[in-house]
């Protein structure tokens, strides 16, 4: 693979060049997990949803980020696939124990923390930072549409890991567990279209829920370059023209409200003059009438 | 224990510089092990001003470390000067028990040149290797540490194209990437030697953490820059076979009136055994010098 292109004698590659192998030699039917080819410090995997959970039949893809000072420091994982238990594009804080706060050790690999986070994701969020709690349902939902196709996320040689990766665990995976649920994937359009949904869908899902839950989750991926949170970038797009037309009739309600104290005083004028007019009328009826009337008196 | 890093043995607690945000919310929530990263960062920080070992200095230097400090203190040091010919300060990152044996056992193959040592301490390691695979652990996951250590070992003797002097030794000790392998070698080892006689020592566990063997190798030995206490020093001792010295400087002190510094001898089981049948106990040729929280290493005269 890439041996070539990385100091051996750097530890830190050789560790995860044999980690790579190790992956390659024992693959399991549970996870499959492999780094770009232009840069062994960024993996990418999918996990299968663990059995007699909501997540069952799902496959998860996310990212791995190992340091520089691997196996020192620990990898970074970070969710793609929408799952209702972490949120997607955010740092999965993995202390593996819930009982103990476990620092990372050397002795753990990426293959240990994959079984770890499948291990993980039944277990109750407790509020942590990037965890979901949705309903079992939607989770459900999420599980059998993660099945269809895999996320689009960075460039495109990370796109054909992720296809490759999404091709095997879809070769190793049980079928869809029967729940009652399968209109839920007929209605969903193929290809493209599901992948734009898939990705921003729930994203907006998750913003709404982060405004209840923790504001300060807010933090995106910053050092990444741009074309890596294009999902991101879809969704904002999106969501600009459905937000333009209120804004639109909101302009034009303020337009009427302007131009109304013009009117009103228009207004104001026109009752004016046709009170001055009554007025003037009755005064002139008032003056016919008694001057007949003076008359009629002086008459009589 | 990590906080007592910044606690020296007169008491005194040095404040501890400004947090750093910036570097960490790069990549997704600040997360628990964020917080934890700032957390280590300062200690990083303050630890930076020291490299990982440091150079020798005369045991003066203690003693002026400590002038206006306690009297007892003062007049232990002075106790200590009379054996006692220099200090080598280590980095107080937490791994100075470890990275003090490193440099301090390396330093004695490199000027002893005793071969019958490298080859003992060799059959050693090659037991603890078996140790760790038993346990379960994965090959690749130590192989790496323990390679490392065994290179260290072999260019510590001279006559190799690979021998190294003293001065390359004290270099090799301040990088990182040696440096670190090494002390986490000796993790690896202590873990082993932990898990391996568990019985043995899960009572000494028991009284310092509520938890499990296990969980203690996980929390406080294999982790970097957990702090060794008593246990990893026997644990270390006894599964590579070498006696270590402690030297206590506290400030505590007996009622009968002279002062003395008090010390413990740690030697492997497996000496005390072999030893009973009357050969007197060999003197630990590496000796450090404790004071709460932190180790060094001391040079007797």
């Amino acid at each position: 693979m890439a041996e070539d292109k990385y100091n051996l004698k750097n530890p830190a590659v050789k560790r995860i060049l044999q980690e790579v192998k190790e992956m390659q030699a024992n693959p399991s039917d549970d996870f499959m997990s492999l780094p770009l080819e232009e840069n062994i410090f960024e993996w990418q995997f999918a996990i299968r949803g663990p059995g007699d959970s909501e997540f069952e039949g799902g496959i998860y893809h996310g990212r791995i980020q190992l340091p520089a000072e691997y196996p020192f420091k620990p990898p970074s994982f970070m969710l793609l696939t929408p799952n209702g238990r972490f949120e997607t594009q955010t740092k999965i804080c993995l202390s593996i124990s819930n009982h103990h706060p476990e620092h990372w050790q050397p002795s753990w690999s990426v293959r240990t923390a994959l079984v770890a986070l499948i291990a993980f994701m039944p277990t109750n969020p407790n509020g942590a930072l990037g965890s979901l709690d949705y309903k079992k349902e939607e989770r459900r939902v999420l599980a059998i549409k993660s099945r269809e196709a895999p996320p689009k996320f960075g460039t495109p040689e990370r796109q054909k890991l992720i296809d490759e990766i999404h091709g095997y665990m879809l070769s190793k995976a049980p079928p869809i567990p029967q729940s009652g649920s399968s209109d839920v994937s007929a209605e969903k359009p193929t290809n493209e279209e599901a992948d734009v949904q898939v990705t921003s869908e729930p994203a907006e899902l998750a913003a709404a829920e982060e405004e209840l839950q923790n504001p300060p989750a807010n933090y995106r991926i910053v050092e990444e370059p741009v074309q890596e949170i294009r999902p991101e970038v879809v969704r904002v797009a999106r969501e600009v023209p459905s937000s333009r037309p209120t804004a639109q009739a909101e302009q034009r309600r303020l337009e009427t409200r302007v131009h109304k104290p013009a009117e009103d005083r228009l207004f104001t004028w026109a009752a004016i003059g046709l009170t001055l007019a009554i007025v003037v009328l009755l005064l002139k009826k008032f003056m016919k009438a008694s001057a007949h009337g003076s008359v009629f008196i002086d008459e009589s | 224990m990590q906080n007592q890093e910044n606690v020296d043995a007169d008491g005194k607690v040095e404040s501890v510089v400004s947090i750093q945000t910036s570097e960490y919310d790069s990549w997704g929530n600040l997360g628990d092990d964020d917080i934890m990263l700032q957390k280590s960062a300062v200690f990083v920080q303050e630890a930076e001003k020291v490299p990982f070992v440091g150079d020798k200095e005369p045991l003066s230097s203690l003693e002026a470390e400590y002038k206006s400090g306690s009297p007892i203190l003062l007049e232990k040091i002075k106790v200590l000067s009379g054996q006692y010919a220099a200090i080598r300060r280590t980095r107080g990152d937490g791994n100075c028990f470890f990275r003090s044996f490193m440099f301090s056992y390396l330093e004695h193959i490199l000027e002893s040149q005793d071969s019958t040592e490298v080859d003992r301490i060799k059959t050693n390691v090659e037991n603890c290797r078996k140790t760790l695979r038993s346990l379960g652990y994965t090959e690749f996951t130590f192989e790496d540490f323990f390679a490392l250590f065994l290179e260290q070992l072999e260019s510590a003797l001279q006559g190799n194209e690979t021998s190294i002097s003293h001065d390359e030794l004290v270099i090799r000790s301040r990088d990182q990437s040696i440096s670190d392998y090494v002390v986490m070698f000796f993790r690896f080892v202590t873990s082993g030697e932990i898990q391996k006689r568990s019985e043995f020592f899960e009572p000494f566990i028991m009284g310092l953490t509520n938890g499990t063997v296990d969980q203690f190798c996980k929390s406080a030995v294999e982790p970097m820059g957990e702090e060794s206490d008593h246990v990893h020093i026997i644990a270390l001792s006894d599964a590579l076979g070498v006696p270590i010295r402690v030297l206590y400087l506290d400030r505590s002190s007996c009622d009968s009136g002279g002062l003395s510094v008090n010390h413990h001898d740690f030697v492997p089981a497996s000496e005390v055994s072999s030893d009973s049948t009357g050969s007197e106990i060999k003197i630990p040729f590496i000796t450090l010098l404790y004071r709460p929280g932190h180790y060094d290493i001391l040079y007797p005269k």
